[in-house]
């Protein structure tokens, strides 16, 4: 039922994400047909969009799964009902989750079926080119990465745009921060999504996925001390 | 399994130097009709929020239908239907779309209660939650709470914004029910009408202390006002008086307990006892506050 209640919430939001997702680059490729842009730029037209979209996705998600939920009018209706508090959390979570994935397979399927259609290689070499696949999933791993700290920070600020403005101060900061110390002092500090050094891509994305749990289940232990 | 719907034993409640509920210990009977009263700030709905596990208490403990608030929340949740002081819910959902989250939640939802009090109360149920008035506001809230089949209910300031139609409507509603279901009702309120009409059973709140709980009959029964005639009587409030107004040779006195052994005490003492007479419990609330303050 509060699956049900999530969706509805977010719906016209992840309706009109999806047609965007689906129309960017069949649009751009129609527009620039004729021009050689897409034969030279398509693939990385492709990866910018398609990063950008995600993003925007998860920072508006994860403000807007969160916030009416554990605002403070609706709350004491919430909790009354016979359910764990990690329940309402995790479930609107897994709403908003479901929804950045649909957006991100929606977009890469069209931008690689456009690709292909455009470049007259085979669907397959375009969707499963190996460098483009690592840069696509890296742009799905920071957009969960990026979900999950919006979604934590709303439910502990109880509040939709202070979660969201919590979240893309860090978003933002961390690489400028990152940046400012390895100038400083000479230390690399691990920037979220980015691959870490010592590790293979995927075992890197495997650590960032952790640590964007790792927010949802700090939420959660904020969640089960709120007072209300 | 004792015969308490709620049992509470020195439950406190303190926001950083502030006491908002002070050790307090409630008894609620199974199938009573419990009216907690109270004047705005006196502790009642902090109270409430610790019932339902919603705050957590600084100290003592609670029990709800034999259970107890600290480790089994939910299944108190289960049982217990709650209106809220606060009469938001989400604002985009009718109430009919209330109503089916709401219905997945409970066992024993009724969906013949939905229609039955959505129909008396009047609600529009395919209006959106946000464009309802308040009083209807208020109405969902009762519907929710009515059509789950709760074996508890604990409402927050049931009645606010309802006309005195609807008010009426309600009290019939909860009078219904527990004769019918047997259910608790525990109600928060500082409507003292609305408590005297349907109550069995009264607690007094004021400043985070319980002032008073008894039986409703027992209290009205307990306190009365003797005005009595003569020179130099006792002017001095005591346990058993609790307030004494001179008027020239007229003094009123609000007693407690054994209102005719202290009539007799007077007219011993010369008075002429010109009456003695029942108070209403917006009178005998006055003169708690009063007292303690």
């Amino acid at each position: 039922m509060y699956f049900w209640k999530c969706w509805r919430d977010t719906r016209s939001f992840f309706i009109v994400f999806v047609i965007i997702a689906a129309v960017v680059m069949p649009v751009a490729a129609v527009v620039c047909v004729g021009t050689g842009l897409l034969e030279n730029f398509g693939p990385e037209a492709f990866r910018s969009t398609f990063a950008l979209i995600i993003m925007f996705a998860a920072l508006a998600l994860g403000a807007l799964c969160a916030s009416e939920e554990f605002a403070g009018e609706t709350i004491h209706f919430l909790f009354t009902k016979p359910h764990s508090r990690g329940y309402f959390l995790w479930t609107g979570w897994a709403v908003g989750c479901v929804q950045l994935l649909a957006i991100a397979l929606v977009n890469w399927t069209a931008g690689s079926l456009t690709l292909a259609h455009y470049s007259k290689h085979p669907v397959h070499s375009a969707i499963f080119d190996s460098a483009m696949s690592q840069q696509l999933a890296g742009a799905v791993i920071e957009g969960l990465y990026v979900y999950c700290l919006t979604y934590a920070l709303t439910v502990v600020l109880r509040n939709g745009l202070r979660g969201l403005g919590a979240s893309m101060a860090i978003v933002f900061g961390v690489p400028f921060f990152a940046i400012a110390i390895r100038w400083r002092w000479k230390i690399n500090l691990p920037v979220p999504t980015v691959p870490i050094a010592s590790f293979s891509p995927l075992t890197s994305n495997i650590i960032w996925l952790i640590v964007a749990l790792l927010f949802v289940f700090a939420a959660q232990l904020a969640v089960e001390r709120f007072e209300i | 399994m004792n015969g308490l719907a709620i049992l509470t034993e020195h439950l406190s409640k303190s926001y950083g130097g502030k006491h908002a509920v002070e050790g307090i210990a409630l008894n609620v009977p199974r199938g009573a009709i419990y009216g907690f009263l109270g004047r705005n700030g006196a502790g009642k709905t902090t109270t409430v929020k610790m019932l339902l596990g919603l705050t957590r208490p600084t100290a003592g403990s609670a029990q709800v239908l034999g259970m107890s608030v600290a480790t089994e929340r939910i299944a108190i949740l289960r049982r217990t239907a709650f209106v809220s002081e606060k009469k938001s819910l989400f604002r985009s959902l009718t109430a009919s779309e209330l109503v089916r989250f709401s219905r997945g939640f409970y066992g024993t939802w009724s969906d013949r209660a939905v229609e039955k009090y959505s129909r008396l109360l009047e609600i529009p149920m395919q209006q959106r939650f946000a464009k309802l008035s308040n009083g209807n506001q208020t109405k969902v809230w009762l519907l929710l709470a009515l059509a789950q089949g709760a074996d508890l209910l604990i409402l927050d300031e049931p009645t606010t914004a309802l006309d005195p139609i609807s008010v009426d409507q309600v009290m019939h509603v909860f009078a219904e029910i527990a004769l019918d279901c047997g259910c608790t009702i525990f109600f928060s309120s500082h409507q003292l009408e609305e408590v005297e009409r349907i109550a069995e059973y009264a607690g007094f709140m004021d400043r985070g202390r319980l002032l008073l709980q008894s039986r409703l009959d027992d209290i009205k029964s307990e306190f009365r006002l003797i005005t009595a005639a003569g020179n130099s009587l006792p002017e001095q409030t005591s346990q058993q008086v609790l307030s004494v107004g001179v008027e020239g040779n007229f003094y009123r006195y609000v007693v407690t307990k054994d209102a005719d052994g202290f009539a007799a005490g007077l007219s011993r003492n010369g008075a002429t006892v010109t009456d003695v007479a029942p108070l209403s419990l917006r009178e005998i609330f006055l003169q708690l506050v009063q007292k303690e303050q």
